[in-house]
């Protein structure tokens, strides 16, 4: 594939790849920083690219890898139980599009649920059922069986729905 | 619960700068060549107007005083600071498992820091760089909720002069205000030692010696 095709392409990818980093990193600057790194990797790395594959999919991992090489250092998770974010933690952002109150907090309250996955429950879980991926391009980009992917994402609904009930009562 | 998701878990498109900065990353390097070269004659001619009229009025310009290294580092520290206060970089619960990480990668060896009382807080650690040194720059926050930076980095050149010290209990740091923010430098086991504070008023900046007098005599290198 010609470079400027594979950039082309790869830039279609750019609103996706932004919104999996937010999810990771719950911070908007760091996001962004993952997300260039991601590209310039990717640019690095783009003769290994196999045409014909899921260039999306490739992206995705390169951008988890590049998150559990640099940023996962200074996640909070590390300092916390798998389970535990203190109760008063902030929304990841606070300019996001007006809605409607019942609407919000709905919204706040997944994003919060979510933030208590693990990333090896978050990532599988985001990328198949808010991105579509196939489960066998998670399993790619997790480098673990698509079954180790269903059981993921199966264990990450019981516990957000485990969350959610939470914060309803 | 993978409806619920799509539909009401909000989306986080990239931004126009993001989307400019990685678009330019991904330019090839010849493009970004001629782009460069394209706006190269203007600047070089700019600058060097710039520089005629900079001679030419030179003469007249106030003199400052001979650079003065106790100074730069202030005014570094300052700006790390006011980081830290606009751009509100306080995670308190990130401490405990930043602080070890921090102090690893400052290449200070902290063997023991003032972590806070009911008065002031530690609430970030991060290694730092100062004016070309690397350290650690810790953040404290007082119950008013002022804040206060704390830098140490190696800084065996740099002097500190003798005017401006003012005796805190057993020691006698340097005091300064600079840039509406006050400053209490001192040097320590070849470490140069920096806390900034917004504490300026007379009342306030008593309360910031009694800070460093807690930082002071709890820090051990």
């Amino acid at each position: 594939m010609a470079d400027d095709e594979f950039r082309q392409q790869a830039l279609q990818h750019l609103d996706a790849l932004h919104n999996l980093a937010v999810y990771l990193t719950r911070n908007g600057s760091e996001a962004e920083d993952l997300v260039q790194e991601t590209y310039v990797r990717a640019m690095r790395f783009s003769h290994r690219f196999q045409p014909g594959t899921h260039l999306r999919a490739w992206l995705f991992q390169i951008l988890r890898n590049t998150f559990l090489t640099f940023y996962r250092l200074r996640e909070r998770e590390a300092a916390l139980s798998e389970d535990g974010v203190p109760e008063s933690e902030a929304p990841m952002f606070h300019d996001a599009p007006a809605r409607d109150s019942e609407s919000a907090g709905a919204h706040m309250d997944l994003e919060r649920a979510l933030t208590k996955l693990p990333e090896e429950f978050k990532t599988p879980l985001l990328l198949a059922e808010v991105e579509g991926l196939a489960l066998e391009d998670v399993a790619r980009i997790m480098d673990c069986p698509v079954g180790t992917v269903k059981s993921r994402i199966f264990r990450a609904k019981e516990r957000l729905r485990g969350y959610l009930t939470d914060y309803k009562q | 619960m993978g409806r619920l998701l799509r539909e009401r878990l909000p989306r986080y498109p990239a931004t126009p700068v993001l989307r400019s900065a990685v678009v330019e990353a991904l330019m090839p390097a010849g493009v970004r060549q001629s782009w460069w070269m394209f706006w190269l004659p203007p600047a070089c001619t700019a600058v060097a107007t710039a520089l005629v009229m900079l001679l030419w009025i030179a003469p007249s310009l106030p003199s400052a005083p001979a650079g003065d290294p106790a100074q730069l580092v202030a005014r570094a520290v300052l700006a790390g600071h006011a980081r830290s206060i606009f751009w509100g970089e306080s995670r308190s619960d990130v401490v405990p498992a930043a602080l070890p990480r921090a102090i690893a990668e400052s290449g200070v060896g902290l063997n023991w820091v003032f972590t806070g009382d009911e008065e002031i807080q530690l609430i970030n650690a991060k290694p730092t760089y100062l004016e070309g040194r690397r350290g650690i720059e810790l953040t404290y926050q007082d119950a008013a909720g002022h804040t206060v930076t704390y830098v140490i980095v190696p800084g065996g050149s740099v002097a500190l002069p003798e005017r401006g010290r003012v005796q805190i209990d057993r020691w006698k740091p340097l005091v300064r205000k600079e840039n509406g923010f006050s400053l209490i430098m001192w040097r320590q086991q070849g470490l140069l030692c920096v806390m900034a504070s917004d504490l300026v008023s007379d009342e306030d900046l008593s309360r910031f010696k009694q800070y460093f007098v807690k930082v002071r005599s709890s820090t051990g290198f």
